[in-house]
């Protein structure tokens, strides 16, 4: 009882109010943005050739404003976007009205999730296990080499890295697509060739993500395993005589999961804002592109649409990491 | 004092990377001394390759690399030491307050801590570069923006080590001895938060440097005619640098950055492995 | 080492396998064009009626898909419009209120269903009583609209219009006919998608992306029941693919790789295409390469409402300030046509109608620096200086002798580069220059200009905004630059100080070829001005002048076809854009075009010069001018 008390509905409160706060981050800030979707749409018929007589252009923008939803005082608005949000209903795209944003969403976020998720979950386990490893013998000399390499192919601008995978692979060795999520004529369905050409393309989008992945949770977990092989009990199993891959895999790397989790975790959580270079580069139709056009377009609609999942999808994976953790890890209590 | 920096020298990895920072910053201050205004072009002949007169070539717009990357490495700096160092104030602060007080006080910030860490920082800093563009153009604000995503989990950190601290032995001796809670926090605490606070500083600086390079990729970060690290690679990108075989161009930002991490990285491990070996393990990877 | 060559080898059969090729099977490479998509990612993939709004139109939909009453004629040589769906020039009534429309016969959209004036009709009709439709506006002016039978309209206004045709006149956006039977059924055209889309083009479509980034269109079967097939024959590609790889340098790469037959992009990609590719070739064979026709000028603009750049002088004095030789060379390596006019294109016709009236006017010109001096601020030898740097940097085709052919390439001329008299013209209104040689505001302040653009690197606004900066620092100056991706928001909203947009507001584009300058002008009436901080109706720079309103008057009543009256008000009114400055136009908008002949050859050359280069990216006349190309066989 005094869990449900001291810990969960604390924790429960604070899940909702940073959600609530979250959300309403994403409603406020896209309408500081000076760009104006009715305006955006208007000035696209001026730049391309009309010329609106003044008395029209008033009425014009009225007729667009209802149409788009964004009448009323800044409150009502923001009412009704909760309104919009409880049924799960994020209203028309204003840049490419009116198909609504949810269909957008829906075409757009399984790329992302697809390609992010492999490519975190890959990077993830090699990195960690090569981390691991590494970090336990970290005095050997393929240890140094790898830490070395890490230590410079992270950092990496990550568009060079993506800019000279393509060169090799598309220009050098024209071995894979020079970009999209599928080839033309395909469509996405479920049969081998759609899933041949959807594996061509991701490959390279997905090989740079995974390259900095396995550089990045390399460097964490070998600092983690390096400290952790100093302690007590790892002595003890090494004087009792016991193997030393047992040693690593049984002891030492299954202690220094924990952490590696949680950060896992996390990062699937920001799958929602995209990799947004990777998707440029790559014209990988996901949603992180998307968002960057909306942004660009002033679509409100869809960016708080996209933004608010994102936080959603992060507050939710937190509140259940923190929940079930100590269900794992008996170590680990709620404080 | 003296004893730690002996310690520090005798860790090659130390070594090196200082020696790196070293030369990074003096070439930086050797800035003041560039023959050339930095925002200007066709002050030299276009498209030379490396040379005792242009020791790193120079661009396609007719500017000597060299002094250019001197004025780059600086401005690059600053935006990161005022993002790090900024951020870092702010997390000294909120830790240790919500730390402290606890309670309603704690949940609070704790609770605005975490919506910046929920919040999509890159889309977030797309659309303040550009609602607050003219603003943003100046590369002090950058960096306080910067700052703005970039301390909550820090201050998370320091807020859990001033709740162990707070239940230590010496914390109810001094609070009976008469002590001040603000002579208690800087004499007391502030010996074992400032480790922290000093090596996510690195960390910090290393996020801002690639925050700026991404932002000034998509065109959204400072006046580019200003350079840095990010503006000068996003020239060379889009004018082809690699492609007109103008490498030393494109190598130049590169090369720098590459270093700068680097050397980052090492004066962090190192740092942290010779301040608090288990504090490290906490934090490495989540910036 | 033998392991390695095994590896390589290995990984050249998978290569050769074409996992990376473009095209799906049964589109056979040797049969499609692929066409560099310009503007892309398409703002809206699968939503094709272009009637409701902005919908990507260069994607073939303009090209292919829809079809005009007339169009302009991509042949610049020859010039003039094209009758395309109409069968002959418009035909007004004594007053201008009524204006009659022969079609032409044995036209067909791509269903089967015949063309005729009840789409015309309809089109118009619709137009009127949908708000938010292209041209609704425009169409408010029909009283009645009817077919008198199958291949003529009669349209009636409710005021006199000399130009009301120009509404259906192509040019890069016009009002086309909607195909009746399809949008008559149709409950909301706003909301209406129009997926898959009908043509009266001589192209349909087969498929796209829904990110996008591409779109397939197939010749008809029936090509010959379409204008493009009645006036020109058959086109010769049997799919076109529009096409977008991303970054300029992905693009360089699939030119490389012949995955790409026509590129239109940023100078630097052009010079490495045509040094790396053994197949290409841009519009001339040697330097300046580009072909510098397009319609509309690049340079900086004023916002007239802001101090100090409501004061002629200092917008003269900036001009002053600017060498546009070098501004050519650090934009575009030298590859562009100066012209100091705001509408004045460096086209055939542009300098027989124009230019060569204006010369002797811009011979005589003077500004007036007090005491009586005058400054004559014209040079007419810019063009030979630009021409003169070529020569020793690059390999040149231009014979400098040929004076038509230097002018109708580096352009006309500009002005003189005088900072001694920017100088003069700013300290007479109290501008100085502190000790450190940076110009103060008359109130002592520093002078900072914000130099407005958008956040595209490789964008010729933003390319020319940083030569044009340049100067200005050079000068003195202090310029900030300032980015924005609400750029376009900003400068509608009077929001800049200086902008980098293109002349924008149709001020600085015109018909092309033909001389009618009211399309330009009009948005330049004082009474579209609309304060700082409020959307203008007009031009964004927000200048106006009663003078240009009478113009615009005298205009509106001349008819289309006087174009010796039209010539001269236009004439007019380039005089007295030019004597206040109203924004400094520097080059005429280059087309840097690289076509890739691995495929397919007899693209334009100055030779062969069938078209436009840029018709081959996004202008809807690309229809027009496909029969030229002929297969390699490869």
């Amino acid at each position: 009882m005094t869990f449900l008390k001291r810990y969960l509905i604390p924790r429960l409160i604070q899940y909702l109010l940073v959600t609530f706060l979250g959300l309403t981050a994403v409603f406020i800030l896209p309408r500081l943005l000076p760009i104006d979707p009715i305006q955006q749409r208007i000035a696209q018929y001026q730049t391309f050739g009309m010329i609106i007589p003044p008395d029209q252009l008033e009425y014009m923008i009225s007729t667009l404003r209802s149409l788009f939803g964004l009448e009323g005082t800044l409150w009502q608005q923001y009412v009704m976007f909760w309104q919009r949000l409880l049924t799960w209903d994020f209203g028309p795209s204003l840049a490419r009205f009116p198909t609504p944003v949810s269909t957008l969403i829906a075409w757009h976020l399984p790329w992302t999730l697809a390609l992010l998720i492999s490519s975190l979950v890959i990077g993830w386990v090699v990195g960690t296990l090569v981390g691991g490893v590494a970090g336990y013998y970290h005095r050997s000399k393929a240890t140094r080499l790898l830490d070395g390499a890490a230590m410079v192919v992270r950092p990496i601008p990550y568009y060079i890295l993506a800019l000279l995978l393509l060169i090799l692979f598309t220009h050098v060795l024209p071995l894979l697509p020079r970009g999209g999520g599928i080839g033309i004529g395909v469509t996405p369905e479920f049969n081998l060739a759609a899933i041949w050409s959807i594996l061509l393309h991701a490959t390279l989008p997905a090989l740079t993500l995974i390259i900095g992945g396995i550089t990045e949770h390399f460097q964490a977990m070998k600092l983690i395993v390096q400290t952790s092989r100093s302690e007590d009990h790892v002595w003890y199993a090494r004087s009792a005589g016991v193997k030393d891959s047992t040693i690593v895999f049984h002891y030492v790397i299954r202690n220094a999961m924990l952490p590696r989790i949680t950060h896992l975790g996390l990062s699937l959580g920001f799958v929602f804002s995209g990799a947004l270079i990777t998707e440029i580069v790559f014209r990988y139709p996901g949603v992180g592109l998307l968002l960057f056009n909306a942004i660009m377009h002033g679509d409100y609609n869809l960016i708080m649409g996209i933004s608010a999942i994102s936080i959603m999808v992060i507050t939710t994976s937190i509140l259940l990491l923190d929940l079930l953790l100590p269900l794992v890890d008996p170590r680990v209590r709620h404080q | 004092m003296s004893g730690l920096l002996r310690d520090l020298f005798k860790d090659y990895r130390f070594i090196i990377a200082f020696g790196v920072v070293l030369a990074l910053l003096s070439l930086s201050l050797l800035s003041i001394f560039s023959p050339f205004d930095p925002q200007r072009a066709l002050q030299v002949p276009r498209a030379q390759p490396p040379s005792w007169q242009y020791l790193l070539g120079t661009t396609w717009l007719g500017q000597d690399v060299f002094w250019q990357l001197t004025h780059a490495i600086r401005n690059t700096l600053a935006i990161a030491l005022i993002a790090s160092l900024t951020s870092r104030v702010i997390a000294l602060l909120i830790g240790l307050v919500a730390g402290y007080r606890g309670g309603l006080v704690d949940r609070i910030l704790m609770s605005a801590g975490d919506t910046t860490l929920v919040l999509p920082s890159l889309v977030i800093l797309i659309l303040a570069s550009i609602f607050l563009r003219e603003w943003l153009r100046d590369l002090v604000n950058l960096g306080l923006l910067l700052a703005f995503f970039a301390w909550a989990w820090d201050a998370r950190v320091i807020r859990s080590q001033v709740l162990s601290l707070r239940e230590r032995e010496f914390t109810r001796v001094s609070i009976l001895s008469g002590m001040g809670t603000f002579r208690l926090v800087v004499k007391q605490y502030l010996p074992f938060i400032l480790p922290i606070a000093f090596t996510t500083l690195i960390n910090n600086m290393s996020w801002a440097i690639g925050m700026e390079v991404t932002l000034a990729y998509l065109g959204l970060g400072i006046d580019p005619s200003v350079p840095t690290i990010g503006n000068m690679l996003q020239v060379a990108i889009f004018r082809q640098a690699l492609f007109m075989g103008l490498w030393w161009w494109l190598l130049a930002p590169v090369g720098t950055a590459l270093l700068l991490f680097v050397s980052l990285y090492l004066l962090s491990v190192s740092l942290s492995e010779y301040l608090d070996p288990k504090a490290r393990v906490q934090r490495i990877g989540l910036r | 080492m033998r392991k390695l060559l095994m590896a390589l080898s290995v990984l050249f059969v998978i290569g050769s396998l074409g996992l990376g090729q473009v095209l799906p099977p049964g589109v056979p490479r040797a049969e499609t064009l692929i066409v560099h998509s310009l503007f892309a990612p398409a703002p809206m993939p699968g939503n094709w009626n272009l009637w409701a709004g902005w919908r990507q139109n260069n994607n073939g939909l303009h090209q292919f898909a829809t079809e005009a009453l007339w169009t302009l004629n991509p042949n610049v040589v020859e010039g003039g419009i094209i009758n395309a769906l109409a069968a002959e020039p418009p035909s007004y009534n004594e007053d201008f209120t009524q204006l009659t429309i022969k079609l032409r016969e044995g036209v067909y959209w791509s269903d089967g269903v015949p063309f005729t004036a009840h789409d015309v009709v309809f089109t118009v009709l619709a137009t009127r009583e949908t708000p938010a439709l292209s041209f609704h506006a425009q169409m408010l002016e029909v009283k009645e609209a009817y077919a008198a039978d199958d291949h003529t309209v009669v349209i009636t206004l409710t005021r006199p219009n000399t130009r009301f045709h120009t509404a259906f006149l192509e040019r890069w956006g016009t009002l086309r006919p909607m195909p009746k039977h399809i949008f008559s059924q149709v409950e909301d055209i706003m909301a209406f998608d129009f997926h898959p889309p009908l043509s009266l083009g001589p192209y349909v479509y087969v498929n796209h992306d829904p990110a996008g980034n591409w779109a397939l269109w197939r010749k008809r079967d029936d090509w010959q029941r379409t204008v493009t097939g009645m006036l020109f024959g058959e086109p010769a590609p049997q799919y076109v693919l529009f096409m977008n790889y991303g970054p300029p340098e992905s693009h360089i790469m699939a030119m490389l790789g012949h995955e790409l037959d026509v590129f239109q992009g940023p100078t630097e990609a052009m010079l490495v295409l045509l040094e790396q590719g053994d197949t290409t070739r841009s519009f001339r064979e040697a330097w300046p390469f580009i072909d510098p026709r397009d319609l509309s000028t690049r340079g900086p603009g004023f916002n007239h409402l802001r101090e100090p750049f409501n004061n002629r002088d200092v917008r003269w004095a900036l001009a002053l300030a600017i060498d546009a030789v070098e501004v050519a060379i650090m934009a575009y390596d030298g590859m562009v046509a100066l012209t100091p006019g705001l509408p004045l294109m460096v086209l055939p016709e542009f300098k027989e109608w124009y230019f060569e009236r204006l010369e002797p006017w811009l011979e005589e010109f003077t500004l007036d620096l007090g005491d009586g001096r005058v400054f004559h601020p014209w040079d007419g030898e810019a063009p030979w200086r630009l021409l003169e740097w070529a020569q020793q940097h690059h390999q040149v085709d231009l014979d400098p002798t040929d004076t038509d052919a230097v002018r109708l390439t580096l352009g006309y001329g500009w002005w003189r580069h005088a900072p001694d008299v920017a100088e003069e013209l700013l300290t007479r209104h109290g501008f100085s220059r502190g000790a450190d040689g940076r110009w103060r505001l008359p109130n002592g302040e520093l002078w900072r200009i914000q130099y407005l653009s958008g956040t595209d690197p490789t964008d010729m606004a933003y390319i020319v905004a940083l030569a044009v900066m340049e100067q200005w620092r050079a000068f003195g100056i202090t310029v900030d630059h300032v980015p924005s991706a609400a750029a376009g928001h900003l400068t509608w909203h009077g929001e800049f100080e200086v902008s980098a947009a293109s002349h924008g507001g149709w001020v600085g584009e015109v018909w092309g070829v033909h001389p009618d300058l009211h399309i330009g002008f009009l948005s330049l009436r004082s009474d579209l001005v609309r304060p700082i901080g409020e959307p203008t109706l007009g031009w964004a720079q927000r200048w106006s002048d009663p003078r240009m309103d009478e113009l615009v008057r005298e205009l509106e009543l001349t008819p289309w076809d006087d174009l010796e009256r039209i010539i001269e008000l236009g004439l007019e009114g380039m005089k007295l854009q030019i004597e206040e400055m109203i924004a400094i136009p520097i080059i005429n908008c280059p087309i840097v075009i690289v076509f890739d002949e691995s495929y397919w050859t007899n693209f334009p050359s100055p030779a062969n010069d069938y078209a436009r280069s840029d018709n081959f990216t996004t202008w809807p006349q690309l229809k027009y001018i496909l029969h030229h190309l002929e297969p390699t066989g490869r």
